[in-house]
């Protein structure tokens, strides 16, 4: 039972880092991107051929968040312009109609490239004991990992001055601006920081599993279940739901099976909707 | 709402049946070509079918702005009752399809009640629907027993009836359709049509002019849901095989936004010009088949950026332009 929770947490904090991104990227600028766990795989992808191409982890996992950023500063820079120019309810499903489109360009190009690509990290060395739960290496680097890249998340948008633009715009866009922050500017980091999260979580997911080309609309999905259940536009909000999905996520496999377990989150996304629709941290408007 | 096209207010119902009919009469002189081949007459139900979830589709979303991704869902709700109801409970095929279609109803009934009860913006109805696509996709893999799992269901009923010949199953489809556009006529210019107008156009002000938002929405989730479980459940007895992917968000829900976003949200005949075009460009790009699903998502991206307003209504304003 410890390692079931132990292990629910840890894909918590993965789930939670990839809802971050989806759910900074619509509390900033009303995008709702489908095409998130695709950039995803794009990063992974990168380190996969990287890798194969006689690069050392390290350096060939870096490469890939570096793709990963660099299709969202793409994404940011050529197809969203157009739809930045729309205002409230129709920027929103412009944006979910032109990323489901984007998702497929590049899921078909992965299929069509690169069919039998994967990337595995294998992390030697055997299981270690942690607070007596027998851990695989392999999971005890993602969990510091993801650890680490969240507690770097929060400190970024607690303490620094970019990480208080950031906020500032997602609670008040004319105000921010009106106190010299670029709102255009902020977006565009946020659309690459998403990029290099979502490629972290697919880094870090393919330290246990082995992640493929067709792995990204499944990504997305979970991205939208963590960031509706946490709250659209809430950082914190998307960690505490990524969490409590997690440890249901590895309950529910382990005791009733994986494909109730798929039901029940999609379940608890479409309550949280129904019953919070500003989800668990959320702002209500 | 931008993506949407203003609809005509005023002409009768007699002269909106013309592109009807004419459709109609059209769509029927396709055996006359392509009858003898099986693989073509298959190609054209499959066209016609998408054009009557489109129409449907367009019923739900087009007139009350309900964002249901659930298409494939809904009408899988159709096909799977029906033919779990025929094959292995021995009920009446007319029976059973009728049941499906009152399901699939229900449940588009319940997704607008919510909606409207919680007042969830688009985006949120749109978020919904597309859990319940995925939850149903999962649950059709896992109800093993009923629904044969991953490798789907031969439908027996309805095997030794017209429904398999080569190509009055074809007809059966057009006159359904034909059916599906006097139904979305009919909407459109009675009271009801007048009704979906307001609403769309503000429906604040609609409210305080007194039309029950409530009611006009549930009215189109039901009707436009039902639509989808009927086209669902008889082209279940015509293909004469059901599995996950053919109800799946995937394959049904994406194409019929495709085909309704080209032929234009919001008009009587977009969804017939977008499912024909897709129906023909599938045969064009048949040698392509790894790249389709480029080709797919180039033109989603290219037809919400360009032709925001659907095919017909940006080629009505190059003519007006002249």
């Amino acid at each position: 039972m410890k390692a079931v929770l132990f292990d629910g947490l840890v894909l918590g904090l993965q789930y939670g880092l990839l809802g971050v991104g989806l759910t900074l990227v619509y509390g900033l600028g009303g995008i709702l991107n489908l095409a998130h766990g695709q950039m995803a795989v794009v990063a992974a992808i990168s380190a996969a051929l990287a890798m194969n191409a006689g690069m050392p982890a390290v350096p060939a996992v870096l490469l890939g968040l570096l793709v990963g950023g660099l299709i969202g500063l793409l994404l940011d820079s050529t197809v969203m312009r157009p739809v930045y120019k729309e205002r409230g309810e129709s920027r929103v499903l412009l944006s979910l109609l032109l990323t489901i489109g984007i998702g497929f360009v590049i899921d078909g190009l992965l299929v069509w490239q690169f069919p039998i690509a994967t990337l595995r990290l294998n992390i030697g060395g055997g299981p270690i004991s942690i607070f007596g739960v027998p851990m695989r290496a392999g999971s005890l680097v993602a969990t510091a990992v993801a650890l680490i890249a969240a507690g770097l998340l929060v400190a970024f948008f607690r303490y620094s001055v970019t990480g208080r633009a950031v906020r500032s715009v997602i609670q008040d866009e004319e105000g921010a601006r009106l106190v010299g922050v670029n709102p255009a500017a902020v977006r565009t980091l946020i659309f690459s920081l998403s990029g290099v999260l979502a490629g972290l979580v697919a880094v870090t997911r393919s330290m246990t599993a082995p992640i493929g080309v067709t792995a990204g609309i499944s990504f997305t999905i979970l991205a939208l279940i963590v960031a509706v259940i946490g709250g659209l536009g809430s950082v914190a909000g998307s960690f505490l739901a990524g969490m409590i999905l997690g440890v249901i996520n590895t309950i529910s496999s382990f005791y009733i099976g994986t494909y109730i377990t798929t039901i029940v989150l999609l379940t608890a996304a479409a309550v949280t909707i129904l019953i919070r629709p500003s989800g668990l941290l959320g702002q209500r408007e | 709402m931008t993506v949407i096209a203003a609809p005509r207010t005023t002409s009768s119902l007699t002269r909106g049946l013309l592109p009807v009919l004419v459709t109609g009469a059209v769509l029927a002189l396709v055996p006359l070509r392509y009858g003898e081949s099986r693989v073509m007459m298959g190609i054209a139900v499959a066209g016609v079918l998408f054009a009557a979830y489109a129409i449907a589709f367009n019923i739900i979303f087009g007139s009350t702005g309900q964002l249901f991704l659930c298409v494939g869902a809904l009408a899988g709700i159709g096909g799977y009752t029906s033919v779990i109801l025929s094959d292995q409970f021995g009920l009446p095929m007319l029976v059973t399809i009728g049941a499906g279609t009152a399901l699939a109803g229900l449940f588009g009934a319940s997704f607008s009640w919510i909606a409207v009860r919680r007042s969830l913006d688009t985006i949120f109805v749109g978020i919904v629907t597309l859990a319940f696509s995925l939850a149903f996709e999962q649950f059709i893999l896992g109800q093993r027993d009923f629904t044969g799992g991953e490798t789907g269901l031969r439908v027996g009923t309805g095997g030794d009836t017209f429904l398999r010949e080569q190509v009055p199953p074809y007809y059966l489809f057009v006159g359904l359709l034909v059916v599906y556009l006097i139904i979305y006529l009919l909407l459109h210019r009675s009271h009801l049509g007048w009704a979906f107008r307001a609403l769309r156009d503000d429906e604040e002000a609609a409210e305080l002019a007194g039309v029950n938002v409530t009611r006009y929405r549930i009215y189109a989730g039901v009707i436009g849901s039902a639509m989808i479980g009927l086209a669902g459940a008889l082209f279940a007895h015509v293909e004469g095989f059901i599995g996950p992917s053919t109800y799946s968000f995937g394959s049904v829900d994406i194409r019929v936004l495709v085909i309704l976003a080209f032929g234009g949200i919001g008009t009587l005949l977009g969804p017939i010009v977008g499912a024909a075009t897709f129906t023909v460009l599938d045969e064009l790009l048949a040698g392509l088949t790894q790249l389709r699903v480029v080709i797919y998502g180039a033109l989603i991206v290219a037809i919400f950026l360009g032709f925001k307003r659907g095919a017909i209504a940006t080629v009505a304003s190059w003519w007006r332009r002249e």
